[in-house]
Parts: structure tokens; C-alpha cells; sequence
């Protein structure tokens, strides 16, 4: 079972991938359905066992290195905080697998495509069972690797293949850092086995490196890893752009799975990052800051994915500053409910798509809501849950977090309880936004396109509903469990909170009117999306005209892209140009060569040899020997 | 005297002198048959490496143990393949001649006289035998101006470093009045302090040796002789010669040098940081792939020697392994490069890759797995490689390498995925068909690259006992 | 004493002729002080007792080498003034580098120090009075050094092979050669009669190739009569 749960994706990869054009399209899209689903059934039980039987479980599969007195096995790790991730991927990638059936069916090359989705599903299931870190790191670069893949699916298109190129650089940019951590980490602990250094955190303490904390530094490095893969503010860039791939590819990677991965990695290490409070506070502030500027940022977007693409960016943010307060449960929690009506939001977009004909800017939508009712509901459905209206899974996720934010301490944790109201204010806005130009209003679209509006079939459907029933009730059902006042057994240690931090209780002793504050300012959102754009459809483009300068700002997303774009790609790329000049145009030309024009005796190669590049070489060697020599007489002495 | 230890190059000595009988009388064309010999000749070579007892011969001259197994497989691994690479190369060129088998496998001998090396003496002919054979077989197209230039060039410039050689051999053997490594080793130990002439002598081996596997500032050659050469030339050049230098470089520097570590590790720690640096930045803007590729090798060369510069016996191993990757990769890499030609002619742009993804989706597969392996994502074998000299790298405290390290393999991420990049995102029209020798080759370095990282054991297992031979 | 002046002397003059060489401005004088370094490097050789090595070097350098040397020089057209360019140019950073490390050398050379047992290990020329320098060679290369003279056999091999490999060419394009047995083994070209005498040539059937006619001279009328209702005109 525990091992079904991780390797049925793998299977299903490989038929799908290997002999998908032996067996046909349709056979290798439901062989990797099925395994898909196997894979659901064995994760959900693994769910239950091991978080309601409160029995953690590792399993070994293979020792995998010896380096240093250093022994490293390939291993699953069950324990509740890797269950409920198993759980929450396998039934999300379940639910995707099925869609993509419908929304890919005029595909030419099926196969590949079920085949890169199965991988990237293994490989999130390889970071989420992780044992030590260097496994982790192997899920974690595979799934970088399968979104690679993902999001250049559709290679034809050249906006597709930057997008990918993107998402993977500024992703390494990140695995940089969550290199360094896992470096740091192997010096500090002597290895890198979650056990081994969560029981070595107490004396590392103590060691400082470079004179700071080490536990501090390692915190920090994993972090600034996370940035990448979560998309934290700065490093957030990939995201929207990664909405270039098929739609079932965003609701499995940019909502449900890959970019939680961030999320995860820092509840993992919570035993570590209790102890880096600096840090902490640093992790409280990016993430509110960056809730905010998506929201800021998806007010103002037009294309249906970017808005729901920004709106994950946000989401992500307050997980991140639930981490910071250090209720990594409530982050988890979010991560968890986040998940299912994240998705549903993204298939139902696509479904929304899909009716249009492949149309994706809200602009040139509308009035279509009688044709696709079901799409409508779901999207509803989604929405709701999204803007943290009572009842419904975003609800109770969000409001523990803001809640969790408000009783935590030092001046960081009131900035996001005051930044997450705003967002949560501004999500609530532009959720009701999107909804009112997609489905309501005067449709804009052209009589071609509006004629063809359809309902999407069953398939397609089906998977809707079931994410559907997650973002109704899975707030409700598991809140008690998650942050509720069993948290304590449910969690079984699979999650540290330190001594000192009792975030989790007075989380539950806020003001009564800190928990009614989201619903009230989500509410408000709604209200005034409504008046705004049912209502007076003329205000909003007067008030972009009137404040010219903020809309700009927003809309450009903050000038993030040109920041980047001057302060480091050009200078890079002036870097390398000039370095390739260096030592390959040779700056010194018509040096001689005695040795040359002796052995060259026919004219013309005479004078391709006295260009002196020879000259050149040896001369550079010599001075490179010089270099050396000199080093060892001054280093001699030292 | 023990003759029987020295079996493995005795063989392949004669197995020379038979080969160059066989091509000289006969009327016709042998090439083919020789060449097949000659890749048998290898194979035993290397059974017998496998057989071979351990011990020194020839008044120590020659050493045989754990660490010289290991180098000298891989070496004659790396020939081998390499010979594979070029048959079906040189019959579409023209260039089938029975000189060239020949000169690989004086080439290999040559290398494993290097491995071998106990001897200042010893290695300084070994280090010629593979130069000379390498000289002539970079210019073996010889109606081919680049050709003949870059063999030119390199023979040039090899001969400036061979001068190094032995100008620092002199000093050392002046120094501790014998060529013998266990005596200088006994000389070096005997001597308060650090004695200053023997240190720059050493310095100047070093340089020679850094320039055979073109380590920053030795690496000027590299690019003008990689794009020159036939390209299956090319392929041999960067993997088995690499290794046997570096194997050369290991053991002077470990072995008879091994207490002087402070004063060498200065040294390998810039050149290390250099080649890396370099290998990252300046692979950037290249349009020829082999151009790009000589770039990469020189990367790798710094990643290699940042095992080495560590100084531990980890580092050690770390080098072991990553030379025994990177080779592999290395080779199968290659034979993609050597398998493009279009309309009977050869290509070298990266351009030319574009489209393989759709017109030959296997080995564009391959290439993938090579890129990927060589830009250090796991689970490729390239991964581990780099894993273990970094982990080394952080273990001994050297914390700038390993940071540069990380940094620049992300830096070089990027050229290596350019190449994927073309390779499935732009069109372009379908090369020939492959020889059967390269997709055998192709698979076979695959596999490896692909499944290391289920069977890492055994490897390990071999780099272990070469270190523990090697530093006693 | 008389040999350590001996040596000065020669050492001195060595190093003369070598920056010579490098610095004359005529080649032919350059390989000329060439020749000169290699006799002083044979009679340094000499005072080391190893005689066998002088006479080698002045054999094989002085008598095959520098001599192939001077011939190619005075054969070839180089452009020295060219050359001497770019040395002009390049010389003051050269200089400096150069400078640096002769320093350096100069440095270590200051603060030499053996190993202790440097003395005992080094291998004398002259192993006793009675044993001269060529018997000691040849005792050590065929015994403890055979491993690496053999080696060095196979580099000279690849040197063979090399040369060969990148000059030879079996059949030049351009140039036919004679080769007798083709010639005669050929079938139409030889046949053998036995003609009766005092026959004409066309009783014996051998047909001459008929010489190239005279261009008749052009006769309007009469091609006009043959062409008969040809119909051009």
C-alpha cells in the first residue's frame, strides 16, 4: 500500500511513455488513469492508517549511497505530515488525470503528455516520502524537471519554451540555495537524515557559522529554496508566465502540488526552523508581503489563468506566514483545502476555455453563464472557498491562519495579519471580478466563437464535482483534526512546535471579532466586485484613467520582468560575450610564431598560422606558471 | 624483476607490433580486421588488468595496485569506446586507415605506462607515448587544414609543456637524488620545513600536467584543438587521455607529494576554481558544439579537481568517481556529435541538432540523458558525481569551491539545456541514418548515466579500495 | 680546479650562444650558435665524467640535427622582420614575466637545500675506475632500465608511424610511373606474326590507320549536284 501509493505513477509513467505508441492513445491514457487511481485508493488508506491509526511507518526500498562514513537509504517515510500530502496528491492528480482525458483528446501526442504528468506525480510523491534530504532533493529537482517538460509541452508555441525555460531557471536559482542548505545542513549534522538531525538540533545550536547561528543560516538557505519552487515574492516570476502549459498542468502544478512543495519542505524541517526565530520573522514578512502584491497584482490582470495563477501566488503567501508565526499546521491545513479549490478553480477555467474556444482573456468573454451552468457552480463553488466565505473549505483554513497571525508575536506577525485582511479583501474583489466578466454582462466574444459555447462532457465534469466536494467540505470535516484541539494526536510529532511557541492554543483565544474579520472584508470584496463591474461597468476604466500610474504599476506586475531583465540577464549576457571575446577572438593578433612558419611552408597556411594564436597560448601558460610559482613562494611563508 | 606484472602492457605492446605487420604486408585493406583486433586487444588488456596481481616491477618503476585497476579500466574503457566512435566515422571520411586503430592503441599503452607511472622517468615517457600518438591523430585528416592546424597547435603547445615536465622533474630529482616516488616521498619526509626548490619543481610538473587535462590557465588549446580534430578524435581526446592525466596528476601529487598537501592544494584550489568559472561562462555564447563541448570539458575539470584539491581521501574518491562518470557521459555524448551528418556530410553547429527530438526521438533521448547528466540533475549519473565532490568539498570546510561549484553548475544549466532546447523545440530536417556501432554506444553509455544511481555499489565499492591503495 | 674553471667557462659560453640564438637576426647564425650551445653542452658533459652522452649529443644533435636544421632555414622563406615585430611589441611584458620568474628561480637556487640522503641515492656517471661511463649505461638500460628503454622504442615507433602517416602518400594524382610488366602484360598491345617476305602490308591484313585527309577544297557546285532536290535553297 505504502508503496503503491508512490509507485503506481511511476508504472503508469512508463506504459504510457515507453509503449504508448505500440498501444495506442486511448490505452495509454486509461492505463495511466487507472494507475492513477490505484495509486488514490492506496494513498487515502495510507491517510487513514497512518493518521487516524496513528501508526508512522518507514519503509526501506534500497540503500542508495556510502559517502564518508555516510550510509543514505532510499526509504519512504509515512508519518501524518507525509500521509496527508500523499493523500492530497494522489486524489488531486487523480482528479487532473481524468480531466486531461476530456481536455486532451485533440492531442496529437497524448501519451507523452499522460506520461510527463504521471512522472511529475512520482516525482512529488519521491519529495513528499522523502526520508533524508537528499531524497527530497531528488523529488524536488524532478518535479522541477516534469515541469519543465509541462509547461513546454506545447513546444510549437515560442512563448511556451520560455515560459519553461524560465520557470526552470529561476527554479534553480532556488535549488542554489536548497543546495547550499543541504551542504550546510551535512556539515552541521553529519548527515542528512531527517531523524538524525532532528535529534541533533539541540546541540547545534550552539555553532555558529560565520558568526551567525547555524540553525538560523541552515533555516534561511532552505527558505530562500523554498522562494523558488513557492514562487515567494522575488522569485515569483515563473509562475504566471508557467501558465503557458495546458490547463490540467497548472491545477496539478501551479495549484495543487509543485508549488506547495515549498510549503512542505519548511513543516519537514519544522524541528529546525523552530530555532531560527530571526529567520521566522524574515519567512513572516515575505510571505505577507508577497499575499499582498498578488493580489495587488491579480486585480488588474486580464487572461483567466494569470488571475487565478496571481491568486495562487497570494494563497502561497499566507501559508508562508502561517510558517512564520510558526503554526506550520494551519500552513499545511491551507496547503491542504488550497489544493482542492485551487484545482477546481483551474479546471473549471479550463472548462471555461475549453466552451470558448481556446479563448483566455476575460475581456473577450461574457454572458455565457446560462450555456455552461455547471462549469458556473463549480466556479462559484471555487471561489467561495477561495475568498474564505464561511462553510465552505477556504473558510476555515484561512481564517486559523489570519487567526494564528493575529496571536503571533513581534511586529512581523501583525504586518501579515494586517497584509492577509487586505489580500483577503483584495481576493475576495477580483474572484468576484473574474466571475462577472467571464459569465456575466454583454457577451463580447464573436458571434463564431459564442454560437459554439458548450458544456464540457462528462469526464471533464466528473473530476469537477469530486474537488468540488473537497472544497465544500474538507475545511469543515478536517479542521478539527488539523487545527482543531486534537492537533496534538493527529500531528503525532510529525510537526514540532518548540517549547516556547504555543501558537497553536492562542490561535484559538483571539478576540471573537479577529475571526469574523476575513468573512466581513471577503463579503465587502464581493460587494463592491458586484457594484464595480454588474452594477456601473463604466467606473472601473475611470478609475484605472484616473489613477494612470498604479494601474501601470500593477498591471506590469509590480516591473518585476524589467527589473531582472536589466539588473541581471543583460549584464550576464554582456558578461559572457565579453569572456568569449577574451578567450576565443584573441584580443592580441599578429603575434608571431617562429616554431609555426618553420613548419608551415606553404603560402597561405603561412598566414592563418601568424595570426600567433600559438604564441599566444604558450605565452598564457607562462604566465600562468608564473602565477603558480609565485603563489607557492608567498604562500610558502604564510 | 617481475615480468608477468606488466602482462596487460606486454600484450597490448605485441598486439601493437602484430597489428602494424598485419596492416603493412597485406595487399588489401585490413583496417576493418584490425580495427576489430585491436578492440580485442583492448578487451584482454583490460581481463588481464582485471587478473593483474599487485606489486611494484622493474625496480619500481612500475607499481601495480587497487588505484591503477581502477584508472586503467577506465582508460581502456574510454579507448575502447572511443574506437567504436570513430570506425564508422573514418570509413565516410576517407581516413579508414589501419594507422589509426594502431595509434589508439599505442595511445592507451601509453596511458597505462602513465597510470602506472612509479617513476618520474616512467612518467614522462608515458605522458610522450600518448602525446606523440595523440599529435598524429589529431591531424589525421590531413587534407583537412583545421586539422592538420589543431595537431600542429597541440604539438606545439605540447611540447612548451612537456619542456615544464621535465625542467620540474630535474628540480625534484635534484632535490632528492633519485626519480623513484617511494624515495622522494622518503626524501620529502626526511627534510625539516618545506624545501623551496623541490616545491616550484613540483609546481612545474603540476603545470604540465594541468595543461594535459587543460585546466585554467593550461586550457588554451582546448577549443581551437577540440573544434579542429576529426570530431571522433575529439571524443577520444576528452575522455580516456583525461582521465589518465588526471590519474597522473592523483598520484604525484598524493603519493610521493602526499605531505606537501598545504603547498599543492593552493595551486589545484585556483586552478579548480578557474576551470570551473571559465567552463561555465565562456560555453555560453558558442554556436559549434564542439567548441561548446571542449568549454564543458574544461568545467568538468575543475569539478574533478576540486576532489583533488581537498586534499581527503573523500575528495579522492570523489575524483575517482566523477572521472569515471564523466567519462562515460562524456563518450556517449559525443557519439551523438559524431552520428550528425546530413547528406553524407558532417555537421558541427548546434543548430544542426534542431528537430532530432521528432526525426530521431531515441537519440534524441539520449543526448537529453547526457545533457542533464553533465548539467548535474539527479537522478542522473552526473548528479552523483558532482554530489561527491561537493559533499567532499564541504566536509574538508573548503566552503568558496564548493559554493562556486553549485554556482557555476547552475550557470552551465543553461548551455547544456540550450542544446535540449534545439534539439526538441526548433525545426529542422532529419539526419542520416546512425551506424549500429554508435547506437550501441549510444545505449550502453545510457544505460549507465540513466541507472547509476540503482547500482552506485560497486563503483563505490572500486573507488574505495583505490584510495585506500593510493594513500596507503 | 683547472675543471671547475673549465666548467665556468663552458657554462658560460653556453648560456652566450643560447641567448644568441635567440636573439641573432640572421637564422643562419641563430642555428650556427645552436651548434655552438651543443658543444659546450658536450663538454659540460665531459667534466661530469659522462663521456658517452658528449659524444651522443655532439653525434646526434651537431651531425644530424642542427645540420637538417640549417638546410631548412637556408631552404625556407621566412619573413623575419615580420616576426621581429611583434617581438618588438610584445617584448616589454614578456620582458616583465620574465623577469619574474628569473627571479624566482634565482630566489629558490638561493636557498637550495638537499635531501639528506641526495648524495648516497644519486646515480654516479662513473660508477668506479674501472668501470667508464659507456659500460655503465649500457649495464643499467638493459637490466634495471629496460622497462623504459622499451617504452621509449615505442615512441619512436609512433614518431615512424606518424610521419609516415601524415606525409606519405601512396599515388601522387599527378605523376605517372612505368611499370613494365603492365605494360607487356597487356593483351592487344604485343602481336606476334610471322609474316611471308616481301609482303605489302595490306596482304598481311594489317590495317593502318588512314592518314588524316587533306580538307578538300570547297566546291559549291558539286556538293549542290549532290544534294539533289535538297530543298534549301
Amino acid at each position: 500500500m505504502y508503496v503503491g501509493a508512490v509507485f503506481f505513477p511511476l508504472l503508469g509513467a512508463c506504459i504510457s511513455g515507453f509503449f504508448g505508441r505500440w498501444i495506442g492513445d486511448k490505452a495509454a491514457q486509461w492505463a495511466s488513469v487507472i494507475c492513477m487511481a490505484l495509486a488514490a485508493i492506496c494513498g487515502v488508506s495510507a491517510f487513514i492508517q497512518v493518521a487516524y491509526g496513528h501508526a508512522p511507518a518507514t519503509l526501506e526500498i534500497a540503500t542508495w549511497l556510502d559517502v564518508g562514513g555516510l550510509q543514505l537509504s532510499w526509504a519512504l517515510r509515512y508519518d501524518t505530515l507525509a500521509a496527508v500530502m500523499v493523500g492530497m496528491v494522489t486524489v488531486a492528480s487523480t482528479m487532473i488525470h481524468l480531466y486531461s482525458v476530456g481536455y486532451m483528446s485533440h492531442d496529437p501526442t497524448q501519451p507523452r503528455f499522460f506520461a510527463y504528468l504521471s512522472l511529475f506525480t512520482f516525482m512529488m510523491l519521491m519529495l513528499v516520502t522523502a526520508d533524508n534530504l537528499l531524497q527530497l532533493f531528488f523529488g524536488w529537482e524532478g518535479i522541477g524537471l516534469a515541469s519543465y517538460l509541462l509547461i513546454g509541452y506545447w513546444y510549437e508555441k515560442e512563448s511556451a519554451n520560455r515560459a519553461a525555460m524560465k520557470a526552470f531557471i529561476v527554479n534553480r536559482v532556488g535549488d542554489l540555495f536548497f543546495m547550499l542548505g543541504m551542504g550546510l545542513t551535512f556539515w552541521t549534522f553529519g548527515s542528512i537524515e531527517f531523524n538524525t538531525i532532528f535529534q541533533g538540533v539541540e546541540a547545534a545550536r550552539q555553532v555558529t557559522f560565520a558568526g551567525f547561528p547555524v540553525v538560523e543560516v541552515i533555516a534561511l538557505l532552505f527558505f530562500l529554496g523554498a522562494m523558488g519552487k513557492s514562487a515567494q515574492i522575488g522569485l515569483h516570476t515563473w509562475l504566471p508566465d508557467a501558465m503557458e502549459g495546458p490547463t490540467p498542468v497548472s491545477a496539478l502544478i501551479h495549484a495543487a502540488t509543485l508549488v506547495t512543495a515549498g510549503v512542505f519542505l519548511m513543516a519537514r524541517m519544522s524541528p529546525v526552523v523552530e530555532y531560527a526565530p530571526n529567520v521566522l520573522g524574515f519567512i513572516t514578512f515575505i510571505g505577507a508581503t508577497t499575499a499582498f502584491f498578488a493580489a495587488s497584482v491579480g486585480m488588474v490582470q486580464n487572461d483567466i489563468k494569470r488571475v487565478i495563477a496571481y491568486s495562487t501566488c497570494s494563497q502561497l503567501g499566507y501559508m508562508f506566514f502561517a510558517i512564520g508565526v510558526g503554526a506550520y499546521q494551519a500552513a499545511v491545513f491551507h496547503l491542504f483545502t488550497h489544493a482542492f479549490f485551487k484545482a477546481l478553480l483551474f479546471l473549471s477555467a479550463g472548462s471555461v476555455i475549453h466552451a470558448m474556444s481556446d479563448e483566455q482573456d476575460i475581456r473577450k468573454m461574457g454572458g455565457i453563464w446560462k450555456k455552461i451552468p455547471v462549469t458556473y457552480a463549480m466556479f462559484w463553488i471555487g471561489s467561495l472557498a477561495l475568498a474564505g466565505v464561511p462553510y465552505f473549505a477556504g473558510y476555515y483554513s484561512k481564517d486559523f491562519v489570519l487567526e494564528a497571525a493575529y496571536a503571533g508575536h513581534g511586529w512581523t506577525a501583525k504586518y501579515a495579519f494586517l497584509m492577509g485582511i487586505v489580500a483577503a479583501f483584495m481576493t475576495a474583489f477580483y474572484s468576484w471580478r473574474l466571475i462577472i466578466l467571464t459569465f456575466h454582462g454583454t457577451p463580447r466574444a464573436d458571434h463564431h466563437t459564442m454560437e459554439h459555447v458548450h458544456e464540457s462532457p462528462a469526464v471533464m465534469l466528473i473530476p469537477l464535482f469530486g474537488l468540488a466536494v473537497g472544497a465544500l467540505f474538507a475545511g469543515a470535516y478536517f479542521s478539527g483534526d488539523f487545527v482543531g484541539h486534537h492537533w496534538a494526536e493527529f500531528w503525532n510529532g510529525s510537526i514540532v512546535n518548540a517549547p516556547h511557541n504555543h501558537i497553536m492554543h492562542e490561535a484559538h483565544e483571539v478576540p471573537s471579532w479577529v475571526p469574523l474579520a476575513p468573512t466581513v472584508v471577503g463579503v465587502a470584496g464581493i460587494v463592491l466586485a458586484y457594484v464595480l463591474y454588474m452594477f456601473l461597468p463604466h467606473l472601473p476604466g475611470r478609475i484605472a484613467a484616473a489613477v494612470p500610474g498604479l494601474y501601470r504599476f500593477l498591471l506590469n506586475k509590480w516591473y518585476f520582468d524589467e527589473l531582472y531583465d536589466r539588473a541581471i540577464v543583460q549584464p550576464l549576457r554582456r558578461l559572457a560575450v565579453q569572456l568569449w571575446k577574451v578567450g576565443d577572438v584573441k584580443i592580441i593578433d599578429g603575434m608571431p610564431n617562429g616554431a609555426a612558419s618553420l613548419t608551415a611552408q606553404a603560402s597561405g597556411r603561412v598566414v592563418r598560422f601568424q595570426t600567433g594564436r600559438v604564441a599566444n597560448y604558450a605565452f598564457a601558460m607562462i604566465i600562468g606558471l608564473v602565477l603558480f610559482v609565485s603563489i607557492f613562494l608567498f604562500g610558502v611563508g604564510r | 624483476m617481475n615480468w608477468t606484472l606488466v602482462l596487460p602492457e606486454l600484450v597490448l605492446a605485441l598486439a601493437g607490433l602484430a597489428a602494424l605487420v598485419a596492416g603493412v604486408l597485406p595487399k588489401r585493406d585490413t583496417s576493418f580486421a584490425i580495427n576489430m583486433g585491436v578492440f580485442g586487444a583492448m578487451l584482454l588488456a583490460a581481463v588481464l588488468v582485471m587478473a593483474q596481481p599487485e606489486g611494484t616491477a622493474f625496480a619500481g618503476q612500475y607499481v601495480s595496485d587497487a588505484f591503477t585497476r581502477f584508472m586503467k579500466l577506465l582508460v581502456l574503457a574510454g579507448a575502447a569506446l572511443g574506437l567504436l566512435v570513430a570506425m564508422d566515422w573514418n570509413v565516410k571520411e576517407g581516413l579508414a586507415k589501419f594507422e589509426f586503430p594502431l595509434l589508439l592503441l599505442f595511445s592507451s599503452l601509453g596511458m597505462m605506462v602513465m597510470v602506472s607511472a612509479n617513476d618520474l622517468i616512467a612518467l614522462y615517457l608515458g605522458l610522450e607515448l600518448l602525446s606523440l600518438s595523440l599529435y598524429v591523430i589529431a591531424a589525421f585528416n590531413r587534407d583537412s587544414e583545421r586539422s592538420a592546424e589543431a595537431g600542429l597547435k597541440y604539438f606545439i603547445l605540447g611540447s612548451l609543456a612537456s619542456g615544464l615536465l621535465l625542467y620540474g622533474a630535474s628540480l625534484i630529482y635534484g632535490f632528492a637524488g633519485s626519480t623513484n616516488f617511494d624515495r622522494i616521498a622518503d626524501a620529502v619526509s626526511a627534510t625539516e620545513g618545506v624545501p623551496f626548490g623541490l616545491v616550484v619543481g613540483l609546481v612545474f610538473v603540476l603545470a604540465a600536467l594541468a595543461f594535459k587535462v587543460s585546466a585554467v590557465p593550461f586550457h588554451m588549446w582546448t577549443p581551437d584543438v577540440y573544434e579542429g580534430a576529426p570530431t571522433p578524435v575529439t571524443a577520444f581526446f576528452a575522455s580516456a587521455p583525461k582521465v589518465a592525466a588526471i590519474a597522473l596528476l592523483t598520484r604525484v601529487a598524493a603519493g610521493p607529494f602526499g605531505e606537501l598537501v598545504e603547498q599543492w592544494q593552493q595551486v589545484l584550489i585556483l586552478a579548480s576554481l578557474g576551470s570551473m568559472i571559465l567552463g561555465a561562462l565562456a560555453a555560453i555564447g558558442q554556436k559549434n558544439i564542439k567548441r561548446l563541448m571542449a568549454y564543458s570539458s574544461i568545467g568538468h575539470i575543475g569539478y574533478a579537481l576540486m576532489g583533488l584539491a581537498v586534499g581527503s581521501d573523500l575528495g579522492i574518491r570523489g575524483l575517482l568517481l566523477y572521472m569515471a562518470i564523466y567519462l562515460f557521459t562524456n563518450v556517449g555524448a559525443f557519439a551523438v556529435l559524431v552520428a550528425m551528418r546530413r547528406n553524407g556530410r558532417a555537421l558541427e553547429g548546434i543548430d544542426d541538432l534542431a528537430g532530432l527530438g521528432r526525426t530521431d526521438p531515441a537519440m534524441a533521448l539520449a543526448m537529453t540523458v547526457f545533457m542533464l547528466s553533465m548539467a548535474g540533475i539527479p537522478p542522473l549519473a552526473g548528479f552523483f558525481g558532482k554530489l561527491y565532490v561537493f559533499l567532499a568539498a564541504v566536509y574538508g570546510g573548503y566552503w568558496t569551491l564548493a559554493v562556486v561549484g553549485v554556482l557555476t553548475s547552475a550557470v552551465s544549466a543553461y548551455y547544456y539545456l540550450r542544446v535540449i532546447k534545439v534539439m526538441y523545440f526548433d525545426a529542422g530536417e532529419a539526419l542520416d541514418a546512425r551506424p549500429t556501432s554508435l547506437s550501441v554506444v549510444l545505449a550502453g553509455t545510457g544505460l549507465f548515466t540513466v541507472f547509476f544511481f540503482a547500482f552506485p555499489a560497486p563503483f563505490l565499492a572500486a573507488a574505495q579500495a583505490a584510495v585506500a591503495a593510493l594513500v596507503g | 680546479m683547472i675543471a671547475a674553471l673549465a666548467f665556468y667557462v663552458f657554462a658560460a659560453i653556453l648560456i652566450a650562444s643560447a641567448v644568441m640564438v635567440v636573439t641573432s637576426r640572421n637564422p643562419v647564425h641563430s642555428v650556427l650558435f645552436l651548434i655552438l650551445a651543443f658543444f659546450n653542452a658536450a663538454a659540460l658533459f665531459l667534466i661530469a665524467g659522462a663521456e658517452f652522452l658528449a659524444m651522443i649529443l655532439v653525434i646526434v644533435y651537431v651531425g644530424a640535427v642542427a645540420v637538417l636544421f640549417l638546410f631548412i632555414v637556408m631552404m625556407l622563406d621566412i619573413d623575419f622582420s615580420r616576426m621581429r615585430e611583434g617581438l618588438q611589441r610584445y617584448a616589454p611584458i614578456g620582458a616583465v614575466i620574465g623577469g619574474i620568474l628569473f627571479l624566482e628561480l634565482l630566489f629558490v637556487f638561493g636557498s637550495w637545500q638537499f635531501a639528506p640522503d641526495a648524495a648516497t641515492l644519486r646515480l654516479n656517471a662513473t660508477p668506479g675506475p674501472e668501470v667508464t661511463n659507456t659500460e655503465a649505461l649500457g649495464q643499467l638500460i638493459y637490466t634495471d632500465y629496460i622497462y623504459l628503454f622499451q617504452v621509449a622504442g615505442l615512441i619512436l615507433l609512433v614518431a615512424m608511424i606518424g610521419a609516415i602517416v601524415l606525409t606519405l602518400r601512396d599515388k601522387p594524382a599527378n605523376s605517372k610511373r612505368q611499370d613494365i610488366g603492365v605494360q607487356v602484360a597487356r593483351a592487344e598491345a604485343v602481336k606476334l606474326a610471322n609474316p611471308p617476305s616481301r609482303a605489302g602490308l595490306g596482304q598481311l591484313g594489317i590495317i593502318r590507320r588512314p592518314l588524316p585527309e587533306a580538307p578538300k577544297p570547297k566546291a559549291v557546285g558539286h556538293d549542290h549536284h549532290d544534294h539533289h532536290g535538297g530543298g534549301h535553297h
